[in-house]
């Protein structure tokens, strides 16, 4: 099904200049980087509130940890690599560690995110790394409209935050009146309870797609978006699993680390399952067009499939 | 500087060399020759410079000191007890289970800890965030940093460097407690770090030499510091590793060392006041 595009990166900007109108503590810091966060228009209203410190991310996020040790809440916005790879410790001893309200938005999370800019600029790991790290709330949003409210959902919760956002051509899976609940996952689609589709971010119109075609095979799917990412929604996922005890995680990240591994760390603990894993597998992506990508790399709507039937099938 | 706040000073940097020593040796563990190095500064900062209230230690308008070195936080939580922000009592319990005194510098823990320091090179773009800050926040606050020279080899003190200068912070000043000496040996032996005030200068800093243990020009540098609004400063300070305990001096395995009783005895001779 076709769906209209959005724009996480647009959403990004959307919510934190809502942000930065309603309280004069939001503050943004730019990487070289604000053509991903919208940051011209920001340092035009709030100059004082702006900073710019040049290619340097470490020096960035570690600036950050300063200005929200006196109180404000600064957001910084830019590759997600740049931020989690480059900038880990910062973002671990210096934000984490101290539970500062440094709030960052990683762009071209997946690989769908980098498409035509090859693996360099795809980041398909920055979830893993994240959840390792002690009190990092994850919000992985699907759409632009969905971002714009994590942004705003975020900004007083105790301790850093990270979202993540695209290269800023999603298409559009909510509708502008879906609340946005952090912490918790929804049901999308219900259409059985033969297999749940745990998804989020990017490829959520994937797992949409592949649970139609699904019914058209006799197979009843329910379609559970887990946007955030941790802290887990537990009791969504356990009450999931507890009612089709068979499931598949879609997610355009590594499946070792991502939303796939903490499902199978939720259902190992509190009510085992069957459980497939569609993503990346483990392996290096290369450029390409976003859908071809995506197909290539064992996200194409028949791999959801393939993977739910294969899961079914076992015993 | 009077003669008396000079001994005054004095007297305090020599109390915070003994705390210092009295806390490895009780802990068993920690670094005692590079506390001992920035004490001095440490002492000038808490005893003479900064802007504190010990008793509202989340004061907004606080002077705030970045430790770069975090592992010379002995020297920090003594003049923080001495100040007044906890009490003498708990430097005992360094680097112990369930204590508030962390083995590097923990702000959510230890009152008067303004930032979390201890993996080196971070000092200088934490204390520029803060300085910062003040600008975004209308106070007028001084953020200080003390670095160590052997981390300036971390490329994120260059990018917090070009940064300060690029914002003309002038509420930045930085302190290089320049002992020569880092984990492994001498500065000079392990990297190109030296010389030091050209790379500082290129970077655009007011930049300005003494020797780190002479209290009166730690002082006066700071008060000419302060006068630079439009750019960051750095004070390079000459200093000894393991200043006052004449056997640390040159032997770098202080670095990291427990401290026996017959050398603490030994030390705190070496520290005694003069009658």
């Amino acid at each position: 099904m076709s769906r209209p595009i959005d724009n996480t990166r647009r959403g990004f900007c959307d919510g934190l200049m809502n942000l930065a109108r309603e309280r004069d503590d939001i503050a943004l810091i730019s990487t070289d980087s604000s053509i991903i966060s919208g940051g011209l228009k920001f340092r035009e209203l709030y100059p004082e509130r702006y900073f710019e410190v040049g290619i340097a991310e470490q020096n960035g996020v570690a600036f950050a940890s300063g200005l929200a040790s006196c109180g404000l809440v600064p957001y910084i916005a830019t590759y997600a690599g740049f931020l989690t790879m480059r900038a880990c410790e910062q973002m671990r001893t210096f934000c984490a560690y101290p539970r500062l309200k440094v709030r960052f938005a990683g762009a071209n999370g997946g690989m769908l995110g980098g498409n035509r800019e090859g693996v360099t600029h795809q980041f398909f790991e920055d979830i893993g790394i994240l959840q390792s790290i002690p009190g990092f709330t994850i919000v992985a949003p699907s759409d632009g409209g969905q971002v714009k409210k994590a942004v705003e959902a975020v900004a007083d919760v105790d301790g850093p935050a990270y979202i993540r956002i695209g290269s800023g051509k999603e298409p559009k899976i909510h509708s502008d009146d879906d609340i946005f609940e952090l912490g918790k996952a929804s049901v999308l689609l219900d259409n059985g309870s033969d297999v749940a589709l745990f998804s989020y971010g990017f490829v959520l119109d994937r797992a949409l797609d592949a649970a139609e075609r699904l019914k058209a095979r006799g197979i009843g799917a329910v379609v559970v978006e887990v946007p955030t990412i941790k802290p887990m929604d537990v009791e969504t996922i356990t009450a999931t699993l507890k009612r089709t005890s068979c499931a598949v995680t879609v997610e355009d990240h590594n499946i070792i680390g991502g939303l796939g591994s903490a499902i199978m760390t939720v259902s190992g603990e509190r009510f085992p399952s069957r459980i497939g894993r569609v993503g990346l597998r483990d392996t290096w992506p290369e450029s390409g067009e976003p859908s071809a990508l995506l197909d290539e790399y064992g996200l194409s709507i028949d791999d959801i499939v393939g993977t739910a039937e294969e899961t079914l099938r076992l015993n | 500087m009077t003669p008396d706040k000079h001994a005054e000073l004095e007297r305090a940097a020599r109390g915070l060399r003994r705390d210092v020593v009295t806390m490895i040796h009780a802990a068993k563990d920690g670094h005692p020759a590079p506390s001992l190095s920035c004490a001095d500064i440490i002492a000038a900062l808490y005893f003479s410079v900064m802007r504190v209230r010990p008793e509202e230690p989340d004061w907004p308008d606080r002077d705030r000191l970045v430790l770069s070195k975090g592992h010379a936080c002995p020297v920090l939580y003594a003049a923080l007890a001495e100040r007044g922000y906890f009490p003498p009592s708990e430097l005992a319990t360094l680097r112990s289970l369930h204590s508030n005194l962390q083995g590097h510098p923990y702000s959510r823990k230890t009152k008067g800890v303004d930032a979390t320091t201890g993996s080196l090179g971070n000092g200088v773009s934490v204390g520029l965030g803060i300085a910062m800050a003040a600008r975004a926040t209308k106070r007028d606050y001084f953020a200080y940093v003390i670095t160590g020279d052997g981390e300036l080899g971390e490329g994120i003190v260059w990018e917090a460097a070009m940064a300060a200068s690029h914002m003309k912070a002038g509420n930045l000043i930085v302190f290089v407690d320049a002992n020569h000496y880092q984990s492994g040996g001498k500065v000079e032996d392990i990297s190109a770090v030296y010389p030091l005030a050209p790379k500082w200068e290129a970077f655009g800093w007011h930049t300005q030499g003494i020797d780190g243990h002479d209290l009166e020009q730690i002082v006066e540098a700071v008060e000419k510091a302060k006068g630079e609004r439009e750019r960051p400063s750095v004070i390079i300070a000459e200093t000894k590793k393991g200043k006052g305990i004449p056997f640390m001096i040159g032997d770098n395995s202080w670095h990291k060392r427990v401290i026996t009783d017959a050398e603490y005895a030994a030390a705190m001779e070496a520290l005694k006041d003069e009658a």
